[in-house]
């Protein structure tokens, strides 16, 4: 205990309060830490600024700020050329091989293959029609009412094409357990 | 003046300490759990008691009231009586207060195990139990304000302003935030709606931290940590500035909980700048800690009690700095909603709560059972492991939050989300899930340790139940203000005013927050797209709020290109107009569910698809780390209480027809018809009167009134 007696009076500001006493428990006369007060009286003028800023001289609300986030991405992002009034059923095998990843990664399956929530892709009845045109349609734009989720906002339209020309060419006979029954019409 | 001679209640202080034990060990195995539940959703066993969003309640509640709580009262029990020595006011008010505690606890327990929650977060308890709460909490102040009002030492010393502010803030909180119709025996709804739910709770809240985690623990170490020291408390000013501003500030801080949210900015600037001035007043409280071990530094190598002292003081450091950068709005957008949050009040509750308790009842133990403690290696050892848990729970955590927030902000150059599919995104932080269930692990192993030796430590000695005391009596003074007395020094001396003058102080930033947001409908632009929902929805909605779903789902679309590409239209404040409660959510381990319901929307999805999701969420999403919900399929809608909630939510002021209680059910039967034939076309046959067809349509709702269309009215 010699010690730290030394060590108050070796140190600044530790004089005791007189009279404070609670169950052994003193109490010194130290001011608060004066980097502490110049961090409180900082932090108040910020936040006089702020409110000022922000709600009495009308600083950017979150819906401004949403805007602009809005029309910076607008102008970043490249406009699409893509025509799909013209489009047209892809063979190459890279290609396919590139819509067949696809179909695993949006994971088509949990709907299509696995669970039977979705329509049957692997037989020969559809009901939205079988030609590009048409498949490509489904996938970018969906079929709400029917909870089919549109993926124009996830794909390409040059992914979706690939997409589209794997389900049609590649999935025939690729039926599991779960897979429904036919629906719509049959296209040879 | 005369010596009295008196006694120590120490018996009372020794139940509340074992409490305070039992119910940590509980709350600990809990986390555990459901940190695994996170990593191994098998582990919720297909049983409804046993789900994530039943336990995660049971957790917070355990931890909080229950382990915190406990805590709080043995520090209080133990030091008031030394502080103005005298035996507590009334050993009868000790007794009910202690066991009115814990049956609350069991009921809290039981009750949220059987899904009756509130679903506000840290207020989940239902009507009957808040009714108690109250009760238990008068008793509590009754004996608290008594002991007082019978003192032998004229001046109250810092830590009992702690105290008295913790009772009359909490009184005051809870009675507000629980304000709530009853329409059962166990079930209610908020009295408010909305965007004006959200702001009390978060008041509430935010407050429930402030005042049940903070102001008695900072009480707590004010006695024990200069006891334990035996050195001085270092500056007796700062004590008083740091006390009323923290009192002062804290009660406007709540909004920050609602940033970017549908919240007025004004209401969220009040939020952020208080938040910002709190830093001070919560490191008064860390720096008057520290400064009180000068010189004793060189014991806090050797003694156990000042180690985890020096750990819960720095970690409330660094709580309390984390918790102003976090209130910045542009760090609020990439924190909130993910585990930083989570990490965030694990080193408040682990760190500061935890580490606080420890070392008071490593102190406190010997000293009741007139011993040693049994094992002071143990007790290091204890520190040690508990130290490494707390760190190894949530470095991983920052990491997880950091990672996610950022897959779920990140574009392509196409403009397109670079992570559309939200499970992507947990996937890749799982690793960081087992971690954590690691250092919870750590921590609990230390936990043990550490009942071990508080068990051995009392076996070795005898509880000292009646501890002699002497002082002299308390010769009565003028009540003026004399010459020299410092005006702090005066009300230190005068309770009552001293406890009107804490009332004032955080009535002011309530009052200013809370009754404009009630009062004032321009705070809240109607939309009239926005209709009440149907009693088949509102049993969903219900079912929604039983089964804890809002623990994972939020349902808050802020105003970020990041969240309106993946969940649709931002959130309004106008469409949450009735929603008693409001189910905004705080955490998302799921996808956000605001726009679940919206047709043709980016979230739509099936009847079938969550029929098929509910049952197995894995069959849907192989990596899906939601429980499955096999019960909502074999229970059936409870038809008796429709008309009773109906009549309730009219009461609250949802616009129902006169009469259509009676009309209700007749409705929900042909919603819920339909749902079932359009499941039946889809291969899938139940029945219309399951839970599940009232789940599906709530889902099918949620968010959808907006997009009918877009005319917003003042």
């Amino acid at each position: 205990m010699a010690k730290e007696q030394q060590y108050d009076q070796e140190t600044q500001h530790s004089k005791l309060m007189i009279d404070h006493d609670y169950d052994g428990i003193k109490e010194l006369d130290n001011p608060p830490p004066p980097w502490l007060m110049m961090i409180f009286y900082g932090t108040i003028i910020w936040s006089v600024f702020y409110v000022f800023y922000y709600n009495i001289f009308d600083g950017p609300s979150q819906e401004d700020e949403y805007n602009t986030e809005l029309a910076e991405a607008k102008a970043s992002v490249p406009q699409s050329t893509f025509d799909e009034t013209k489009i047209t059923l892809l063979a190459d095998a890279a290609v396919l091989s590139e819509g067949e990843k696809m179909y695993a990664s949006k994971a088509c399956d949990a709907c299509h293959g696995v669970t039977n929530i979705g329509p049957n892709l692997t037989d020969e009845f559809w009901i939205h029609g079988n030609n590009i045109a048409n498949v490509f349609k489904v996938i970018k734009y969906g079929i709400p009412e029917k909870g089919m989720t549109p993926f124009k906002d996830q794909m390409t339209d040059e992914q979706i094409q690939q997409l589209s020309s794997y389900v049609i060419s590649k999935m025939k006979g690729m039926a599991t357990a779960n897979t429904k029954g036919p629906q719509g019409d049959k296209y040879e | 003046m005369e010596q009295q001679t008196f006694y120590y209640d120490n018996k009372i202080v020794r139940m509340f300490g074992g409490a305070t034990i039992l119910w940590g060990l509980v709350g600990v195995l809990v986390g555990l759990l459901i940190a695994l539940q996170l990593v191994f959703p098998s582990l919720s066993f297909n049983f409804s008691m046993t789900t994530f969003g039943r336990l995660r309640p049971i957790h917070t509640n355990a931890i909080v009231f229950a382990f915190v709580g406990n805590s709080i009262f043995t520090a209080v029990y133990y030091s008031m009586q030394r502080l103005l020595k005298t035996r507590m006011y009334s050993d009868l008010l000790g007794r009910i207060h202690f066991w009115g505690w814990q049956l609350i606890i069991v009921l809290a327990a039981f009750s949220l195990a059987l899904g009756y929650t509130t679903s506000k977060e840290y207020a989940e308890l239902e009507w009957p139990i808040d009714i108690l709460i109250t009760l238990v909490w008068v008793v509590f102040g009754w004996n608290m304000l008594g002991t007082i009002a019978i003192r032998r030492v004229r001046h109250i010393y810092v830590a009992i302003w702690f105290y008295i502010s913790t009772f009359v803030t909490i009184a005051v909180l809870h009675v507000v935030n629980s304000l709530e119709l009853p329409f059962s025996l166990f079930k209610s709804y908020s009295v408010y709606a909305g965007v004006q739910d959200g702001l009390v709770q978060w008041w509430y809240g935010h407050n429930a931290v402030a005042f049940f985690l903070t102001t008695p623990m900072l009480g707590l170490m004010y006695y024990f940590l200069p006891k334990a020291a035996n050195r001085p408390v270092y500056s007796y000013k700062l004590s008083i500035v740091h006390f009323w501003a923290l009192i002062f500030l804290y009660i406007w801080a709540g909004p920050h909980h609602l940033l970017y949210q549908a919240l007025p900015g004004w209401a969220q600037s009040m939020g952020v700048v208080f938040s910002v001035m709190l830093l001070m007043p919560s490191w008064g409280g860390m720096v008057n800690g520290l400064l009180t071990l000068r010189g004793a530094w060189d014991r806090v190598r050797d003694t156990a009690v000042l180690k985890f002292f020096v750990v819960g003081v720095t970690a409330y450091g660094m709580s309390t700095f984390e918790g102003p950068m976090l209130s910045l709005k542009s760090v609020n957008a990439i924190s909130h909603f993910t585990d930083w949050t989570i990490a965030h009040v694990h080193i408040g509750g682990m760190g500061w709560n935890g580490f606080m308790t420890f070392g008071m009842i490593y102190w406190l133990w010997p000293r009741l059972f007139n011993t040693k403690l049994k094992s002071e290696g143990l007790a290091n050892a204890h520190f040690w492991v508990g130290t490494l848990g707390m760190i190894l729970y949530a470095v991983p955590l920052y990491w997880a939050a950091i990672t996610q927030a950022l897959m779920w902000k990140e574009f392509t150059p196409e403009g397109f989300l670079a992570y559309p599919n939200f499970m992507e995104t947990v996937t890749q932080i799982l690793p960081m899930y087992y971690l954590r269930a690691l250092g919870g692990a750590l921590y609990l192993i230390g936990f043990l340790m550490f009942v071990y030796n508080v068990i051995a430590t009392a076996k070795s000695g005898k509880l000292i139940a009646e501890e002699e005391a002497s002082a002299p009596a308390l010769e009565k003074v003028s009540s003026k203000r004399q010459p020299g007395e410092s005006a702090h020094r005066w009300v230190e001396r005068r309770w009552v005013p001293f406890a009107i003058f804490a009332f004032v102080a955080i009535a002011i930033g309530s009052v200013i927050e809370i009754i404009p947001g009630l009062m004032i409908n321009a705070n809240v632009p109607s939309i009239s797209s926005v209709k009440p929902y149907t009693p088949l929805e509102l049993t969903g909605r219900d079912i929604y709020i039983r089964e804890g779903c809002y623990t994972c789902h939020s349902q808050q679309v802020r105003p970020f290109r990041s969240e309106t590409e993946r969940y649709g239209e931002y959130s309004k404040a106008g469409e949450f107009v009735y929603d008693h409660p409001y189910l905004w959510g705080s955490r998302r381990a799921g996808p956000d569910l605001a726009r679940e319901g919206v047709k043709g929307g980016k979230m739509y999805k099936s009847n079938s698809w969550h029929y098929n999701h509910f049952l197995r969420p894995q069959d849907v999403n192989p990596e899906s780390i939601m429980p499955a919900y096999p019960w909502l399929i074999s229970d059936a809608i409870d038809m008796d209480i429709i008309p009773a909630k109906i009549r309730a939510m009219k009461t609250l002021g949802v616009p129902y027809a006169e009469g259509y209680d009676q009309l209700a059910v007749a409705d929900l039967k042909k919603q819920a018809d339909e749902i079932a034939l359009d499941l039946k076309n889809n291969n899938i046959n139940v029945a219309a009167d399951r839970e599940i067809i009232a789940m599906i349509a709530y889902m099918q709702r949620l968010g959808a009134d907006i997009s009918k269309s877009e005319t917003v009215s003042k």
